[in-house]
């Protein structure tokens, strides 16, 4: 039952499929390889050729043997750009193929609903508002190659139209959809973007930071939800996020411990938890907050001290930290409820103390030297990391974002030689002491402080907040943070990296065109940060709408949710939603209307007769005329010549057959007359017919 | 179409032009009752009509290939959003599910309130591709001026579709019969469906405007054979041809310069319609009979066949003639009515002997049979 309708390819189609497929694939422009670029290229200049006919289409035996090299060059490749990135660039090279390789409608149908999943793929790394719209506008453009098929207008123009109106159409109820559907875990493990990582790393030397340090790319953000309502957080020196614990020590370089990383390694398949500390204590404080980080295709995660998360994909590992089971490669959003004041591993196991005892053998004995004299003078542990914090103090050390490069015996080179160093070596060097004195203490690294937006009331975490401290575990008060850089330049941790550094600015130097240096503009502060807060409220409202934002969005809407309110807000908002639709698309009708074009002609009638005229409506269209041309002729001769061609056009209208073209133009014409007819109508006081009488 | 296994061999024996339709591998697996239960129900849900709008009343939707390729990539997008933990690719996955439903008003509009009018058919000869015209008229009630309908296709059981890209307020689409047998065609209902607006599904009713078309024997090209015995006393007429002339009045043509001026009709000049002449007839010639038993051929049908060519030719050279068949006299005339008169009596002859002895005849009963079980 077949006619040529689906094997013949109409040229606003091929049009169409021209845009789309621009439209598609610009937007995976970093992820394609060169030579997917080149093939995608060279496709689309083929289908221009075949749209303008200089071209035939190609034999499909190139095709295939194009599609067979590209695979294995892929498959070939794919260790290389990782496994989503191969797979990504297959899928472009199958959908440039099948593009010119269009012979029927079917083939148009797979290319589209192909170019709906590209477009799914994009929006896994571009998150944004203004991503979003453009993202939107492509699903609108990739919807027009099907209306093209099924909507015979000449005009590709209309095509466009009813197609925006189409999604235009289909976005409330999606809305709705958005809501109240339900979000699951991840199912299963799924291959990663393998992109340059950013932000912390699970290894340090001491050379590492400053880099960091420089950036001043966001981190994450952070929103406080205080049972009073307000959105501030603990003080700027209690802000210390932690992100990595490392306990193993070779002499040069800090890394995480093997059971810890296995740990790591095993997230997906076990469901690790903490046990929660139980808040019956009163003063017991606890931070609820939602972070919301920005890809760092790294596993970890942020968190004040005791971090505890109860979403799906995260785990709680032994050493306090938060760990997600996916790398974060886009914008992830998860809650954290914090117990800052309850104690971190109260018994030490053996095991652990031992971890983070252990030094490398034979290195530094200048600070083994230094730590042996804490441990005779200050026998009480706290007492001795309090007199070791004092030493930075008391001795001549520097803060500096340039250190020299330290020697084989790194910390005595440090200790006692240059100095000078940044945070890490502040902390690695404290760290040593201690376990030198026989005290458990391990390198914790993350971030430090946040900026807050008093608009969205959130604070903004930078990477050159990247910080690295140190905890020493204490008899009967579990693990301890010390953070030794705060002795060398307190101001720093007293309020906040930007004072300490503002006559500097070494640190911005990396990214000239930082919104950070608006700062001393404060209309343009303002701006940045109302611009800040809507991509906050983006972030936390729509990237990451869970189950408890649908908790509080419906308990905001319906007040006590149950059941039953939910049952009928649904039904309610799907017919509001489907009467809004047949409206639109004309199948409802409020009352019966006046056909325009009598309206429009009585409604000049009645204008007429108020301005002194015979009120005749039932005169024929003609007679009327010659009615007006009596009394108007010699005072208002435009107005006539108006009305002459305003009542030709009415006839000709209602009373002769047109085409459908004719009819249009005629139509238009007929509205445009009318306009100006109201208007000088509109103007003129009275049609004296005193004139025309004294004439006759 | 509902035949029987021996007829359809038969057939394609016999026209190797007939298009045979295939139905889908699905349609085959509904069993025969179902397909005449349904096809009860819609006859009586939607009864033959001269004028048959469509409404909520008989419009079915249901989702097409595509349609259903479109839910595995909602669910796909589904778990890859889900799997991602992106808020955004749910938010697709959600947008085209909802675009899914917004294409079912959509589908719906495209097939309310089309309204169908049957046109008088031209002549219908078995064998031959016949066209039944039928007039679309679009939504004029409308709001909106876009009164146009997308993408309409109409076809008959078992026949092959005829698609108008776009109806204009009022279209005529031309429905394909292929093939008819002679006797009474009853196409029955027409499916009418689109697959507007995005082809994720398909749209459909069906319209019974209660038409019927006698299909005359398929012309076969033929010596004339006339009998120019007088088969009946009572004709008194016994002329063959006619010509010009005075005796008969035929009708009222415009005057031509120079036309005596007796023949013309001043009655109607008075009437202000302007010179008319009438005109006159003269029969001339023998008579003549086209008679069944006199014509030549292998079988009836083929003698019907050189019957019908006979008539068509006969008439064209404005002969007048009678038609004897073995049971039904047509009196000597001429003129378009006689000679449909004549083919309609062709057409719908029956043999009066056995059944068994035409197995050409016994096909055409039963396919007619099989076009009213359709309706």
């Amino acid at each position: 039952m077949q006619d040529n309708f689906d094997s013949i390819i109409s040229r606003n189609t091929l049009f169409w499929l021209l845009v789309t497929n621009v439209a598609v694939l610009t937007p995976q422009f970093e992820h394609a390889t060169a030579w997917t670029l080149a093939i995608c290229a060279i496709c689309f200049v083929w289908r221009v050729g075949i749209y303008f006919g200089k071209v035939a289409a190609p034999p499909k035996l190139l095709v295939t043997l194009l599609a067979i090299g590209a695979a294995i060059t892929l498959g070939l490749v794919s260790s290389q750009i990782g496994l989503l990135n191969a797979l990504i660039n297959l899928l472009l090279l199958g959908y440039a193929l099948k593009y010119i390789e269009m012979r029927q409608i079917r083939d148009v149908k797979a290319v589209v609903l192909v170019g709906y999943f590209i477009i799914a793929l994009t929006l896994l790394d571009q998150q944004t508002i203004i991503n979003t719209l453009h993202l939107t506008l492509v699903v609108v453009i990739n919807t027009c190659v099907l209306i093209s098929i099924y909507q015979d207008k000449r005009k590709p123009m209309a095509n466009a139209l009813f197609s925006f109106k189409l999604i235009l159409h289909s976005i409330p109820l999606a809305i709705l959809l958005f809501v109240v559907f339900p979000r699951l875990g991840p199912l299963w493990l799924v291959p990663s973007m393998k992109t340059a990582k950013t932000g912390l790393s699970n290894e340090l030397s001491f050379g590492d930071i400053t880099n960091l340090t420089r950036s001043a790319e966001l981190a994450f953000r952070v929103g406080f939800e205080n049972p009073d309502g307000s959105t501030t957080g603990p003080a700027n020196t209690d802000l210390y996020w932690r992100t990595l614990v490392m306990e193993n020590y070779d002499g040069t370089t800090w890394r995480q411990d093997d059971s810890i990383i296995n740990l790591q390694r095993q997230a997906f398949f076990q469901n690790i938890q903490r046990k929660m500390p139980t808040t019956t204590d009163e003063t017991a404080k606890v931070y609820q907050y939602t972070v919301i980080s920005e890809p760092s295709h790294q596993k970890w995660l942020y968190g004040l001290d005791e971090a505890f998360s109860q979403d799906k994909g995260i785990v709680e590992l032994p050493d306090y930290r938060i760990f997600s089971i996916r790398p974060v490669d886009q914008r992830q959003s998860y809650r954290v409820s914090s117990f800052p004041n309850s104690i971190m591993d109260a018994h030490l196991s053996d095991e652990i103390r031992q971890i983070n005892t252990r030094l490398p053998a034979e290195t530094n004995p200048q600070t083994w030297q230094l730590a042996q004299q804490f441990k005779r003078n200050y026998p009480e542990p706290k007492a001795r990391v309090s007199a070791m914090m004092n030493h930075f103090a008391e001795q001549q050390y520097f803060y500096t974002l340039t250190p020299q490069i330290l020697g084989e015996q790194q910390i005595d080179d440090f200790l006692f030689n240059t100095q000078a160093g940044f945070c890490a070596h502040y902390a690695s060097a404290l760290v040593f002491l201690a376990r030198a004195s026989g005290l458990p203490a391990r390198m914790v690294t993350g971030y430090q402080g946040g900026e807050y937006n008093p608009k969205a009331g959130y604070y903004s975490v930078y990477q050159y907040m990247a910080h690295a401290w140190t905890e020493v575990w204490i008899e009967g008060e579990g693990w301890q943070r010390f953070d030794p850089t705060a002795m060398i330049a307190p101001e720093r941790i007293l309020d906040g990296f930007d004072a300490t550094f503002d006559s500097q600015t070494s640190y911005l130097q990396d990214s000239p065109f930082s919104t950070l240096r608006l700062k001393q503009y404060p209309w343009l502060n303002e701006l940045r940060n109302q611009i800040a807060s809507l991509d906050y409220y983006w972030s936390v409202w729509v990237l990451g709408f869970d189950e408890e934002h649908k908790q509080q969005l419906l308990q905001k809407l319906l007040g006590e949710v149950n059941t039953t309110k939910i049952a009928i807000m649904m039904l309610v908002s799907i017919i509001v939603i489907l009467l809004f639709i047949a409206y639109f698309a004309g199948l409802l009708q409020f009352r019966p209307k006046q056909d325009p074009i009598n309206r429009k002609y009585h409604s000049i009638l009645q204008r007429f007769s108020q301005k002194g005229l015979p009120n005749n409506q039932q005169l024929p269209p003609v007679s009327y005329l010659q009615l007006v041309e009596q009394h108007a002729q010699s005072s208002q001769p435009g107005l006539v010549k108006l009305f002459t061609q305003f009542t030709t056009l009415y006839v000709m209208l209602k009373y002769q057959p047109l085409t459908s073209q004719e009819r249009v133009d005629n139509l238009k014409k007929y509205n445009r007359l009318y306009q100006k007819l109201t208007l000088k109508l509109f103007t003129i006081k009275q049609i004296s017919d005193s004139n025309s009488h004294s004439f006759l | 179409m509902f035949k029987g296994k021996q007829n359809s061999t038969e057939s394609s024996a016999l026209n190797n032009d007939f298009v045979q339709v295939k139905n889908s591998w699905l349609v085959k697996l509904i069993p025969p009752s179902a397909k005449k239960r349904w096809s009860r129900w819609i006859g009586r849900r939607l009864p033959p009509q001269a004028k048959v709008t469509l409404s909520h009343k008989g419009i079915f939707i249901l989702p097409t290939a595509f349609g259903i390729a479109w839910i595995a990539l909602i669910i796909l997008l589904y778990l890859f959003g889900t799997n991602y933990q992106n808020n955004l690719v749910i938010g697709l996955s959600l947008l085209l599910a909802s675009v899914f439903h917004t294409c079912i008003i959509y589908s719906y509009k495209n097939l309310a309130g089309l309204t169908f009018n049957a046109v008088k058919p031209a002549d219908a000869y078995a064998g031959k591709l016949h066209t039944f015209p039928v007039m679309l008229t679009g939504h004029t009630k409308q709001k909106h001026h876009d009164t146009t309908h997308q993408q309409i296709c109409m076809q008959f059981a078992g026949q092959r579709h005829v698609r108008l890209a776009q109806t204009e307020e009022q279209s005529i689409a031309t429905v394909q019969y292929h093939n008819p047998r002679r006797g009474l065609l009853t196409p029955g209902r027409i499916k009418v469906w689109s697959n507007f607006p995005l082809g994720l599904f398909k749209a459909w009713s069906y319209v019974d405007l209660n038409l019927h078309q006698v299909v005359f024997a398929k012309p076969i090209e033929s010596d004339i054979q006339l009998v120019s015995e007088n088969y009946s006393e009572q004709n008194e007429i016994s002329h063959g041809k006619v010509r010009p002339g005075v005796d008969e009045y035929t009708g009222l043509r415009s005057y031509v310069t120079g036309e005596s001026l007796k023949q013309v009709a001043w009655k109607q000049w008075a009437q202000d319609k302007g010179m008319l002449t009438k005109e006159f007839n003269e029969p001339e010639g023998t008579p003549v009979w086209l008679s069944l038993a006199q014509t030549s051929g292998v079988d009836l049908e083929e003698k019907l066949s050189k019957l019908s060519w006979q008539v068509n030719y006969l008439t064209n050279k404005k002969q007048i003639f009678g038609l004897i068949l073995t049971d039904k006299v047509i009196s000597q005339n001429t003129g378009d009515a006689h000679r449909i008169e004549c083919q309609k009596a062709i057409a719908l002859f029956k043999p009066q002997f056995s059944m068994t002895q035409d197995s050409n005849r016994q096909q055409q009963s039963e396919q007619n049979q099989g076009a009213n079980d359709a309706r």
